[in-house]
């Protein structure tokens, strides 16, 4: 292969506005919760519904922290979480920025938001305080993943992290299992949510996976 | 990614940027080098809006040898914390416009990329905005992990080349972490220092 | 099992003794019998030859009389399965045969091959060295228990402090050493015994086996030299000295990308790092400036 030594490098802004239609950046997203005595059973299920019925799935022990920093004025906060894996300790760090769910057509069948991923060094905490951000919470997060083609499905339970190591008395936020269905395709590919929805029917009645709106969460008294 | 020298050439009278890229160019080539591309270091710098606190500027260096990474070193003050993460990390910065804003101009080094035995030369040409500023010359020698073990020998190959331009001590960034493993974030530091000098200099250097 | 070879060998000399019996009645009347009362003599050879027989048969009755009989049917184990299927299409036992007839008759010719190619080697420091006139045993240095060589490579080990060697077994009793020098470069060393076989030398930040060369072509001279090192070091009568040889000179790769050459006094000469350490002064030479 003779190279063409000529030939000038390309920025990264040529490379990313040429590949602007393949970026995975919308997440589409189906959430549920499941007792702690009923998850065997989901597992079980999911465990023969999904991809890879041999080897099982996949275990994680997180740990994820949310930082928010605020522009001028009094305009929405942006908001960032930082994930790593407790159990992987040399693997990179996760950055991702979440948008607001798109509101308005009440017959799409799933949440559907704008997400970037990115992976990072270890050194993104730091970064991101001395950048303005303030953590608001922090979080351990312990669970299974499955995946089905594009689709993931987590089950996973959370965990608050005690003082000092988060390793150290952890306790439960609840008696249940948070359970996710997710999608992260680029932008224009609607499909895929009534795929999610299907599969979604097929884990009735054990769970019911649905689109949840926060907003409406947040306004409980 | 090997030990890394950046080592900025100083511009002569008598001669434009591009003639001096040549005569580099065949100086290395005498040496046996054999051309194998382009390479392109640019950086982007950005700046914290005033209601956020203290100024604080975010630089962000992409780097054609290590085409699927950004880097990023936040400056506050006195401190820098440099990161590394892949390529989508230009969207964020994108959705972080209202905070962080661009500021003018680009400054990019770009040139020639040659290899000799375990070593690889870069020649670059230094430009601010549309304004040419000075060239460049990123020596790498990809065997060796620690700066301290061979400085000498990467400043006797230098020498080779670029004459008695080469300074008895490494750059100052270099300076610091001569006994720590090489990591390719401490060559961006390298050009960043460079970028600054050229920032403040009128005209070129 | 000792009363039934007993009562085996009582068969096996009643035989014997029966048939000189019959021996000597075939052969009649001899010339060693003499001339006078040759009759006489031949029939009492005759009788001892028979009451020989007798104690023999009562003897063999006694053996078999200790025996125990056996409890009930022999277990057979898989023997027994030989007889069930006689058909040759259903046992498949023809086609495995042609296979391992053919598998026996291709190792033998590559065998042969192997041997015509490796004697054309003189360098070989093989223990089986032709002349048979000397029938002493050379010492091997390769047929050392495994406690011997983890104890010279621990010697070596706490020898040099910036110099650390790890051993592995991945290949049953032979060793494989994992030498690790400052964060200059790591190498890989095979082992037969406390004879040194392979060394593959590679920079600090590559992945280390065996079979792959560096990326790096200082570290591929490096490689070449370790080889004839190894070469030169190797020495049947004194093996331990041979490694240790080996390893100090070695060692004196860490100062490869820091000393200049002795002989030019420059760090590179072709855009190469001195990779030659001198056998007996270990000092640094180019390649090229090599005395």
């Amino acid at each position: 292969m003779i190279e063409n030594v000529s030939q000038p490098v390309s920025t990264a802004t040529e490379s990313l506005n040429a590949a602007r239609n393949i970026i995975p950046n919308q997440e589409y997203l189906l959430q549920g919760s499941v007792m702690d005595s009923a998850v065997e059973v989901l597992l079980h299920r999911l465990r023969g519904l999904c991809d890879n019925v041999d080897s099982g799935p996949e275990p994680f022990y997180d740990h994820e922290m949310c930082f928010s920093i605020r522009g001028a004025g009094s305009m929405q906060p942006l908001l960032l979480r930082v994930r790593r894996a407790l159990d992987y300790q040399d693997m990179p760090w996760q950055l991702r920025y979440i948008g607001q769910p798109e509101i308005g057509d009440k017959s799409r069948p799933t949440i559907v938001r704008n997400s970037i991923d990115i992976g990072t060094s270890a050194t993104v905490v730091e970064f991101l305080t001395e950048l303005g951000c303030r953590m608001d919470f922090e979080y351990i997060v312990r669970g299974y993943m499955f995946r089905k083609g594009r689709m993931k499905i987590t089950v996973s339970k959370i965990f608050k992290s005690g003082q000092g190591k988060p390793l150290d008395n952890m306790e439960a936020l609840s008696q249940s299992y948070l359970v996710e269905l997710s999608v992260l395709a680029p932008s224009g590919q609607d499909a895929i949510a009534e795929d999610m929805r299907s599969f979604a029917e097929q884990l009735r009645p054990l769970v019911q996976l649905e689109k949840v709106d926060c907003k409406r969460l947040q306004h409980v008294p | 990614m090997g030990v890394t020298v950046l080592q900025q050439f100083p511009m002569v009278e008598n001669r434009t940027g591009p003639q001096t890229i040549e005569f580099l160019t065949k100086r290395v080539v005498a040496l046996g080098a054999v051309q194998t591309g382009q390479f392109l270091v640019d950086c982007e710098t950005y700046m914290s809006v005033p209601n956020l606190g203290p100024q604080r500027t975010v630089h962000v260096v992409h780097n054609s040898e290590a085409p699927a990474s950004v880097f990023a070193v936040l400056e506050s003050g006195q401190r820098s914390v440099p990161l590394v993460a892949d390529g989508l990390f230009d969207l964020l910065m994108q959705k972080m416009a209202t905070i962080y804003s661009k500021k003018q101009p680009k400054i990019e080094a770009k040139g020639p990329r040659f290899e000799i035995a375990d070593f690889c030369v870069k020649l670059g040409s230094v430009t601010m905005g549309q304004n040419f500023k000075g060239v460049l010359v990123e020596v790498e020698y990809r065997p060796c992990l620690v700066a301290s073990s061979c400085w000498e020998l990467v400043r006797e190959f230098l020498q080779g080349f670029l004459g008695s331009v080469v300074p008895a001590t490494p750059p100052p960034y270099l300076q610091n972490r001569m006994n720590e493993l090489y990591q390719p974030i401490d060559t961006v530091n390298q050009y960043l220092e460079q970028f600054a000098q050229y920032r403040k200099a009128t005209g070129v250097r | 099992m000792e009363p039934f070879y007993t009562a085996l060998n009582a068969v096996k000399v009643l035989r014997s003794s029966v048939g000189h019996v019959f021996d000597t009645l075939g052969n009649g009347v001899r010339a060693d019998h003499g001339e006078e009362n040759k009759d006489n003599k031949f029939l009492l050879e005759l009788q001892e030859l028979l009451s020989t027989v007798n104690v023999n048969l009562r003897e063999l009755d006694q053996a078999v009389n200790s025996l125990t009989p056996p409890p009930g049917p022999f277990n057979l184990g898989n023997s027994t399965y030989l007889t069930q299927e006689c058909t040759l299409e259903r046992q498949a036992l023809y086609a495995d045969l042609v296979k391992s007839y053919k598998w026996t008759d291709k190792v033998h010719e590559y065998g042969n091959l192997a041997v015509t190619l490796f004697s054309q080697n003189s360098l070989k420091r093989s223990y089986i060295n032709s002349s048979s006139k000397r029938r002493r045993m050379q010492t091997s240095s390769h047929n050392v228990p495994p406690q011997t060589v983890d104890q010279v490579i621990g010697n070596i080990d706490r020898q040099f402090s910036d110099m650390s060697v790890t051993i592995q077994r991945p290949y049953a009793t032979n060793a494989v050493l994992q030498i690790t020098l400052g964060r200059i470069l790591k190498a890989m060393a095979a082992f037969k015994g406390l004879m040194i076989e392979w060394v593959v030398v590679k920079g600090h930040g590559e992945t280390l086996d065996l079979w792959t060369e560096s990326r790096h072509k200082v570290f591929r001279k490096v490689t070449e030299n370790a080889h004839a090192a190894m070469l030169h070091f190797y020495s049947p009568t004194m093996p331990e000295l041979a490694v240790r040889s080996f390893m100090t000179w070695f060692h004196s790769y860490n100062t490869l990308f820091s000393d200049p050459c002795k002989r030019c006094g420059n760090h590179l000469h072709s855009a190469l790092p001195p990779t030659w350490r001198d056998f007996r002064t270990l000092e640094p030479f180019h390649e090229e400036c090599k005395p």
